[in-house]
């Protein structure tokens, strides 16, 4: 079982859930940039949560499915067809064997996530099938998709037919059932905590921060996303010895240029933090693309941790009705 | 002892920094809590990343600085027994110094005023610390660099600098694992690769273990590959 990558599209990697246990080895977690959306898409397969799937960034990818798959596609960044036919985001969808896939351009959105049931036949590295391109870690011999590779999965359905509640299309069949997980995705305000070195900024450094509009500059990639907008950081700064950091945290460069890291973010740094992006917000902030304007929004520790248990609670509920949804099939 | 100070860099991390410098004691303060957590992980914990003189510690559930607190203080109140440091492993490593691997002797040797006989020498005579793992995937941090040997790092990085090499920026020295850009200055190779992700574990040192350089010839570098 596997589909063959006709065109690799602008960066399609592997990702799960990342690499846990290696950091005091240097080696970054890394992982879907837009965790939810990965999960949705597993879920939605009938899959473990934190399987293996492919991430694309925006759109021009072209697979080629070599035998019958269910998937699911979720995220954003893209339009995506089956041949030829407009394929819905998040529903379990059914291929035949010999279909098309194309990642067209769409408006908003920067990653697409695509699951199959079953899940990917990769082999693990550090316990991980996430692509860590820089070290070559992880993936398909550690490197982003490129054409004519060949995707190896492990399901071994045949047909479509003994599944109810399907809608068929000339190119595919899709559930009736779908889950949208926009609600979650459509404040661009940024909520944040102060960090570790808030203290260091100037009151005016504080004060535009958290009110004045940042953008997204064009030097985003899976390791950290380059604002501009410039804090002025004029005061002397001391100099800061390397500590762990992770995603979600708010580095400011020497030039005042704030970077939010993430996925595949380095595992120690030494610039001044001056926040880190409450977790729920993450995957909002994965999906912004360049030009994007973010404003922050400070908050307490305490409402950061409401946040994640009421994401939690949500996830726990969607969870269980793909469940039943599924055990209808 | 001064008391350790605990900040969170995210919902289920929290970092404990020892005191705000550079230098052997501190960093052991930070690799004795490193393994008492692996050798005695409270329920949630995944990992802990040491780094010169602070440890963050990560949890699969939320971790709050009082609860970290709770964890650490058990180790916290002891006094580092600076002789008794028996748990690291000391690791001799090959080195060629010839001047086809150490690029930037030349540099090196001018700005310190010191012949390369001298800096190998003072550079094979230190038992170094690995301080910290990171920057880049198995890209050990070493010290302290015998102060003769103290230079500022390069004022603009290499583009790429090869998998092995040996290099001096500051009071450290440490070993590229792979070839990447880099501003430190490069005086010897090892032949020996030190970061390997199908082995388990895939660096050859753990942080808080210790190195030695051992020169090696140019003849019995190529020996080695």
């Amino acid at each position: 079982m596997s589909f063959t990558i006709i065109k690799s599209g602008i960066h399609s990697t592997i990702q799960d859930r990342g690499r846990y246990g290696f950091q005091k080895y240097g080696v970054p977690i890394s992982g879907a940039m837009d965790p939810a959306s990965a999960q949705l898409a597993n879920l939605i397969c009938g899959n473990e949560e934190h399987e293996g799937v492919i991430e694309f960034m925006l759109h021009d990818a072209k697979l080629f499915f070599n035998e019958p798959a269910f998937i699911s596609i979720c995220g954003s960044g893209a339009h995506v067809e089956i041949n030829n036919e407009a394929a819905p985001f998040n529903r379990l969808l059914f291929v035949e064997a010999f279909s098309t896939l194309i990642w067209k351009p769409s408006a908003i959105g920067c990653y697409s996530y695509m699951a199959i049931s079953g899940g990917l036949n990769i082999q693990k590295i550090m316990n991980s099938v996430s692509t860590f391109t820089p070290s070559r870690l992880g993936g398909l011999k550690g490197e982003a998709l490129k054409s004519s590779d060949l995707i190896p999965f492990k399901s071994s359905i045949s047909s479509a037919s003994t599944v109810k509640n399907f809608t068929k299309k000339n190119g595919f069949f899709f559930s009736k059932w779908s889950f949208p997980i926009e609600e979650y995705r459509s404040n661009i305000s940024i909520q944040f905590i102060k960090g570790p070195e808030w203290s260091l900024f100037s009151k005016d450094d504080q004060l535009r921060f958290s009110t004045e509009p940042f953008t997204v500059s064009s030097e985003v990639n899976r390791m950290g996303y380059r604002l501009s907008g410039q804090l002025q950081h004029t005061e002397k700064k001391p100099e800061l010895i390397s500590s762990a950091v992770t995603k979600g945290i708010i580095q400011v460069t020497h030039e005042g240029q704030p970077i939010i890291l993430m996925a595949d973010a380095q595992t120690t740094g030494g610039y001044p933090r001056i926040a880190r992006v409450c977790p729920t917000d993450l995957p909002a902030l994965a999906q912004s693309r360049p030009g994007r304007t973010i404003r922050f929004k400070e908050i307490s520790e305490d409402q950061s941790k409401q946040n994640i248990d009421q994401y939690m609670n949500w996830f726990q509920q969607i969870k269980s009705s793909i469940h039943s949804y599924r055990n209808n099939l | 002892m001064q008391l350790p100070k605990l900040y969170s860099i995210a919902y289920n991390a929290v970092t404990v920094e020892f005191s705000q410098e550079i230098n052997v004691e501190t960093n052991r303060r930070v690799m004795d809590l490193h393994r008492a957590f692996e050798k005695n992980p409270f329920k949630e914990y995944i990992e802990s990343v040491p780094a010169f003189n602070s440890l963050t510690i990560y949890s699969s559930a939320s971790l709050s600085i009082e609860t970290c607190k709770t964890y650490i203080e058990p180790y916290i109140e002891n006094k580092v027994d600076m002789d008794n440091h028996v748990e690291c492993k000391l690791h001799t490593i090959p080195v060629c110094y010839d001047p086809t691997w150490g690029f930037d002797q030349e540099f090196v040797c001018t700005t310190l005023q010191l012949p390369i006989e001298k800096i190998i020498q003072l550079h094979t005579s230190t038992v170094y610390d690995v301080f910290m793992i990171g920057f880049v995937p198995g890209f050990p941090y070493l010290g302290i660099l015998p102060k003769e040997l103290e230079i500022p790092r390069k004022q603009k990085p290499s583009l790429r600098i090869p998998a092995g090499s040996v290099a001096i920026a500051g009071k450290q020295t440490g070993i590229y694992p792979t070839e990447i850009p880099g501003g430190w200055h490069v005086i010897g190779r090892t032949p020996i690769q030190i970061f390997d992700p199908n082995k388990n574990p895939c660096c050859t040192f753990e942080p808080g273990d210790q190195i030695q350089f051992e020169p090696i010839s140019l003849s019995s570098f190529n020996a080695y590959t």
